[in-house]
């Protein structure tokens, strides 16, 4: 993104300080704060300041009223010494985390939001950049990210959906071991946090993640190629068992033929696929997936499968969960590139949860700016924009979250 | 108190350790001749190691079986080549898994419990063809089957419920076979200076000649230090090209690419030129980020690049093909071909 005016950053950072004046009281320190390291960027800051840690709450706090962060960071993991060096801080855990951010799917709003423009020849474009450019072949874009209703819908959806695995296939606890974070931007944040999941290494945690995203589901080990299995007993439907005969069948039920062929499965499966679809759908209501093998080859099968499990498979980032060292967003802080709350959100709370209401921290006053370009935002139940090359008064969050994005300037 | 026989089946439990050192043999009761069988067995179970990787059982008599255990641990400690660590450990794990998977269940679950501290239940339940007879929490089963790369060990080809994994007996003897794997290299791999009485000396010399006669049929032979394009695998050639076209590369495939070729033997700077040519990357921070891959800054560690289970997870795997069937890493695939195209 473009560089942020000198006299925006002053102006949020003041707007940020006034508010950890008064709320950083409020700021939840995260569990057993002298293990853990924290990190902060300020407004214009290019490094990151790490390695800091804090003897308590009170003193952190301090720490937001005093320099009121552009972006409040914690780690997932805990320490013996949180301000040594890595190589010195004494690994001694760390939570189990999981970052869901919609930058990272295909929506089609984001075609409507969003824009690149090549930093090489000035193509534009909307939605995410091509890989490589299509005009001057190279691979850098200005990009401009916005965000909408529609992409935290589906990134909330998305976190739900790793809940339930969590819950159900790992067993942990939603009340105790599990807090779900709307991450102030595009997406939602899951920290487990259970003596069991703190000492899992990385190759534990990376398995964990194939689990979630349905890496390397084969249809053999789903009871779908069985030749002799019965089906229906309550440990068949255990784990990605179950989940796969659903995927299936939600599949198969919603599939067109042109997406069928699109999958590219031998001639007799696409044939059945289109022609028994009730009796395959059938089968697999019943519980009874063997009954479809007479329908579907074992390689198409597992093509089909594939495709299928990505709809109840939920879209973590894989870095983030793998990184036993990563730095995570503190909820309950600011985000400087919305002026939103980061947010922490009771688990049945979820459903309901509206972040374009919920999240806005600075909900009284109003500013002018002056604002260059900038898609329609809803927040709090109101519309403001789409903006052109405008001056308006606008209600405070508004008017910082363009300011945030970089999108205006205040006009004084 | 654990019995001889039990202790000579499983040496290497807490409570056959226990009772060996009760009994307090020291190096120079070791010398004396009524020792030989012992000190031939354990010479044996070092070249088993060697020679097939897997240690007999040899349970006639148990007291030099449980014996010659640490007699062998004690050799391989003083022959410190890095390389037989693994592979002792790996041989004497192979061994308590013959022993292991006739075991009753109830036993298997005592050792899982009490050794190793799995939160672990029987159960039976059948599913399929398969009789299920234990469930193990996840963190116990992924602490051991997270290295395997056969599909049906993935977590998500697995029955888990509530935390718990469901395991045939085959199953939990071979994830115990982990565990005994991984404590026994601990046991192994110290490094200490032993200085040892000649009759011991000499049995280790005699290995040592052993392993120095298989080390390259067992270790692999040296990479040729020029490139051999034609002998990468799918996932870094696609990055390869990728980088030359210009495409967006994640940081995940720029690293496995950089660590690649720094292990492949590719020299610093013909790797630094190679970026530097086809992207608009600055020369300095191309040479900072490959310095540093490379071990020569910051933590000082060299970086292998990650296994193909970890660019399976990352997307960096690309159209793998069936050398990738057989191999776990990147390097591994290119190690086999290199020897396939000097062998023509
Ligand atoms: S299997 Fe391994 S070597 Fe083969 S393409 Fe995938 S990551 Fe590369
Ligand atoms: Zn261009
Ligand atoms: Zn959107």
């Amino acid at each position: 993104m473009a560089e942020q005016d000198r006299g925006n950053e002053q102006y949020i950072t003041e707007q940020f300080k006034r508010y950890y004046a008064t709320e950083a009281q409020r700021v939840e320190a995260p569990p057993e704060i002298r293990r853990r390291e924290f990190g902060f960027l300020s407004f214009g800051g290019r490094t990151m300041f790490r390695h800091i840690g804090f003897q308590d709450p009170q003193q952190f706090r301090g720490y937001l009223r005093e320099y009121a962060p552009a972006h409040t960071y914690f780690s997932a993991a805990y320490y013996k010494d949180p301000r040594a060096s890595m190589a010195e801080k004494g690994w001694l855990g760390a939570d189990l985390v999981f970052d869901i951010d919609s930058d990272h799917f295909d929506l089609p709003c984001q075609k409507e939001h969003d824009r690149w423009t090549c930093r090489t020849c000035g193509k534009e474009g909307k939605g995410h950049p091509p890989e490589t450019c299509h005009d001057c072949k190279k691979a850098t874009f200005i990009e401009e990210t916005w965000l909408c209703e529609n992409c935290l819908r589906a990134a909330k959806y998305e976190a739900q959906k790793l809940l339930d695995i969590l819950i159900e296939d790992f067993g942990f606890q939603a009340s105790g071991e599990l807090s779900v974070n709307f991450s102030g931007n595009r997406g939602f944040h899951v920290h487990v946090r259970s003596p069991s999941a703190k000492e899992l290494d990385q190759l534990a945690r990376r398995e964990i993640v194939d689990y979630i995203r349905g890496i390397g589901i084969e249809a053999e080990y789903q009871g779908l190629i069985a030749r002799r299995g019965r089906g229906g007993t309550a440990s068949e439907q255990r784990g990605w068992r179950g989940r796969s005969i659903r995927a299936l069948y939600d599949f198969i039920a919603e599939a067109t033929p042109e997406q069928i062929k699109g999958l590219k499965l031998g001639r007799g499966a696409s044939l059945n696929l289109i022609e028994s679809r009730d009796e395959i759908l059938t089968a697999l209501m019943n519980k009874q997936p063997s009954r479809v093998v007479k329908y579907i080859d074992g390689k198409s099968m597992g093509k089909l499968l594939e495709a299928a499990v990505r709809e109840q498979a939920s879209a973590i980032d894989t870095v983030v969960t793998t990184d036993l060292r990563r730095l995570i967003r503190l909820p309950n802080t600011l985000h400087g590139k919305t002026g939103w709350l980061t947010q922490n959100i009771p688990i049945d709370d979820l459903a309901d949860y509206d972040p374009l209401t919920q999240a806005i921290a600075f909900t009284e006053g109003t500013e002018r700016v002056f604002i260059n370009r900038a898609p329609e935002i809803v927040l709090s139940g109101e519309t403001y924009g789409p903006f052109e090359e405008e001056s308006l008064e606008l209600p405070l969050a508004v008017a910082i979250f363009l300011l945030c994005k970089n999108a205006a300037r205040v006009e004084r | 108190m654990i019995s001889d026989r039990e202790a000579a089946k499983y040496p290497f439990l807490n409570d056959a350790v226990t009772y060996v050192e009760t009994l307090g043999l020291t190096l120079e009761n070791l010398v004396d001749p009524s020792y030989t069988g012992v000190l031939e067995r354990g010479e044996r179970r070092v070249s088993q190691a060697i020679l097939s990787g897997e240690a007999t059982v040899e349970l006639e008599d148990t007291l030099t079986e449980l014996l010659s255990f640490p007699v062998a641990n004690m050799f391989i400690t003083a022959m410190a080549e890095e390389y037989l660590f693994r592979r002792y450990a790996l041989s004497e794990a192979a061994r308590a898994h013959e022993l292991l998977k006739d075991e009753a269940e109830e036993r298997i679950a005592k050792l899982a419990r009490l050794e190793f501290g799995w939160d672990l239940r029987l159960v039976q339940e059948r599913v399929g063809e398969k009789l299920y007879r234990f469930e193990a929490h996840f963190k116990d089963y992924l602490k051991n089957a997270a290295s395997f790369r056969e599909p049906e060990w993935k977590l998500v080809n697995r029955l888990i419920r509530n935390g718990y994994v469901l395991l045939t007996k085959r199953d939990a003897s071979r994830l115990l076979q982990e565990e005994i794997q991984r404590r026994i290299g601990s046991l192994v791999s110290k490094r200490r200076r032993i200085s040892l009485p000649d009759p011991l000396r000499i049995r280790v010399n005699n290995l040592q000649k052993l392993f120095d006669e298989n080390r390259s049929r067992l270790t692999g032979q040296a990479l040729p230090t020029k490139l051999l394009t034609e002998a990468l695998p799918p996932c870094i050639r696609h990055a390869f090209q990728g980088l030359m076209a210009g495409r967006r590369a994640s940081h995940m495939e720029r690293f496995a690419l950089t660590s690649f070729l720094i292990n492949a033997g590719m020299g610093i700077d013909d790797i630094v030129k190679l970026f530097a040519s086809i992207t608009d990357f600055d020369e300095q921070f191309t040479r900072y980020q490959i310095e540093h891959i490379a071990g020569l800054r910051g933590s000082r560690t060299r970086y292998t690049p990650p296994t193909c289970s970890t660019l399976k997870t990352h997307r960096v795997c690309y159209e793998p093909d069936r050398l990738c069937e057989r191999i776990k890493h990147p390097l591994s695939y290119y190690r086999i071909k290199v020897r396939d195209y000097q062998r023509e």
